[in-house]
């Protein structure tokens, strides 16, 4: 299709915590792009950051290092469905047909230990206790759990396959694979949640260089993985309980976040569940996993812990989730997150994640979900 | 009574504070939709109405999930210190909605399904002032006083 939108070139900033400036994280990340893709920064017409704990005007920050121009770059916040809001926004303004060639960079360095509650919570709920992000998800566990009989052990399954997995994905930061005993025996954060099975924020970046199809073949480099898709949706009335949320409807019944997102991600990219050869998702937690593989539709509600236990999920099983070791190894650093799950789906594609390397990969699916009921997903096709 | 009391957040609890056995928490009742919000507001959440009504909340529900919360929470946090880890849940209310709302009573005895109770509580509130907030309890617990 002419309006095809694709990605050209991709570069990381391995996530974890250093001693550097955002800006030199961010810039690190933007040149190895734009090396990727044998693109110039002066040939860029539009640039969009995500980031979501850095100062305002990010984006000029971090660019002007690659060198003084004056194209349109802004900074784009939606929590941890950042990089999906900005990859957006950068895809809507190439099929527009104003610009065909794009950068689009997320960053974020973040302190160490539960994020600062001021930003997402009101005083209130904060004074109260209500601030801390693992009792949500916690909260979400519990319930699922009474309901279908998911088990601990599923949630340290899950913690099992990503920890494994990172082992060799170098730009995670853990890196370190962790016996399903250990995990099981991790200190609780909030039950049934323990430390060995969350994310931890952290800092680090990803960048993509996007193109219109006809500027892709012009240029003429890499082979182009396509965008068939790229939603971001807020939940819907009451469909998500999760941060800084103080109530929830128990009379209306709207699909979540997630079931909405990916609906319409299949839906424009005329592709289902079962098209997908890979998935990087949203572990914020164990247990968000499970539920995110049924509302993303790989299996009927109730039934994901048992995708896990069976193995189906792992990197050799029939749909692997976070080969990359997912933000459970790999740190959160929430502006970065979703553009790193592409970086990580657009090398899967390329034939190029080495032990990681899902055989054959076609097609792959990322998904971001956070604050607010943020969601953002993306389908790559190659 | 050193300073004054104040509800921990505005248009949440029911009456004026100086008896607390009469403080129920509130919420808006949508006349477009029927769905109800915690707290006193202008605009429904779920259709932007703005016609409200503000309703008392019942004050027993039942606990739909919960979670114990094992380290102390960053920032402002006005809880025991030390810090005692604490039950945090959804209490499921008749008016159609669940609130969150802190569970005070032995952790390892919470069960999805069991009958908890509304208690305002006071909190440490700046320049000696007291921050009325509240939590849910078990029911048998405040039935029978004595026995914890």
């Amino acid at each position: 299709m002419s309006d095809d939108v694709v990605i050209i070139g991709t570069g990381i900033h391995p996530f974890g915590r250093f001693e550097k400036s955002y800006e030199d994280i961010g810039a690190d990340a933007a040149r190895a792009a734009l090396k990727d893709a044998g693109v110039e920064w002066r040939q860029i017409q539009t640039a969009y950051l995500s980031r979501m704990y850095l100062p305002a005007t990010s984006g000029p920050r971090v660019l002007r290092r690659l060198g003084g121009t004056d194209i349109p770059i802004m900074d784009i916040e939606a929590a941890c469905a950042s990089g999906g809001a900005a990859l957006r926004q950068a895809m809507l303004a190439i099929k527009s047909g104003e610009v065909d060639l794009a950068l689009v960079l997320g960053v974020e360095k973040m302190p160490r230990g539960f994020m600062d509650p001021a930003m997402i919570y009101s005083p209130w709920q904060i004074k109260m206790g209500m601030s801390l992000n693992p009792s949500y998800w916690s909260m979400r566990a519990r319930r699922h759990m009474y309901e279908y009989g998911t088990t601990e052990l599923q949630l340290a399954q899950v913690a099992y396959k990503n920890h494994k997995n990172s082992v060799h994905n170098p730009n995670a930061m853990y890196r370190r694979e962790f016996s399903l005993e250990e995990i099981i025996n991790s200190p609780l954060v909030c039950d049934p949640i323990r430390r060995l099975e969350i994310c931890a924020p952290n800092d680090g970046a990803a960048a993509l260089v996007l193109a219109s199809r006809r500027m892709a073949e012009r240029i003429g480099g890499n082979k182009p993985i396509t965008i068939a898709a790229c939603s971001h949706s807020i939940a819907r009335y009451s469909a998500d309980f999760r941060c800084p949320a103080d109530s929830m409807s128990s009379t209306a019944a709207n699909p979540g976040p997630t079931e909405v997102t990916s609906g319409e991600a299949y839906r424009r990219a005329g592709l289902g569940p079962k098209d997908i050869d890979c998935f990087e998702v949203q572990d914020t937690d164990a247990f968000c996993e499970i539920e995110i593989y049924e509302d993303i539709g790989l299996c009927p509600r109730g039934e994901g812990g048992r995708l896990v236990a069976e193995g189906r999920t792992e990197i050799g099983g029939e749909m692997p989730v976070n080969m990359s070791g997912g933000l459970i190894s790999k740190g959160e650093p929430v502006g970065a997150s979703h553009l790193g799950q592409v970086y990580e789906l657009v090398s899967q594609l390329r034939g190029r994640s080495g032990l990681r390397q899902v055989e054959g990969a076609k097609v792959g699916l990322g998904h971001v979900l956070g604050a607010g009921g943020n969601c953002a997903v993306t389908i790559l096709k190659s | 009574m050193t300073g004054q009391r104040i509800p921990v957040r505005e248009g949440l609890l029911s009456q004026a504070l100086d008896d607390l056995s009469g403080v129920t928490l509130i919420g808006s009742r949508c006349r477009n939709c029927g769905e109800t919000a915690l707290g006193a507001s202008t605009l429904c959440q779920n259709c932007g109405g703005d016609e409200l009504a503000v309703i008392p909340l019942a004050k027993e529900g039942t606990l739909w999930t919960y979670t114990v919360v094992r380290h102390k929470p960053p920032g402002d946090y006005r809880g025991p210190d030390p810090f005692v880890p604490y039950g945090l849940g959804l209490v499921e209310l008749p008016e159609g909605i669940r609130v969150l709302s802190p569970l005070s009573c032995d952790v390892e005895t919470l069960a999805i399904g069991q009958k908890l109770v509304f208690k305002p509580t006071i909190l440490a509130g700046d320049k000696g002032d007291e921050l009325v907030s509240f939590e849910f309890v078990p029911a048998e617990q405040r039935e029978a006083p004595h026995e914890r």
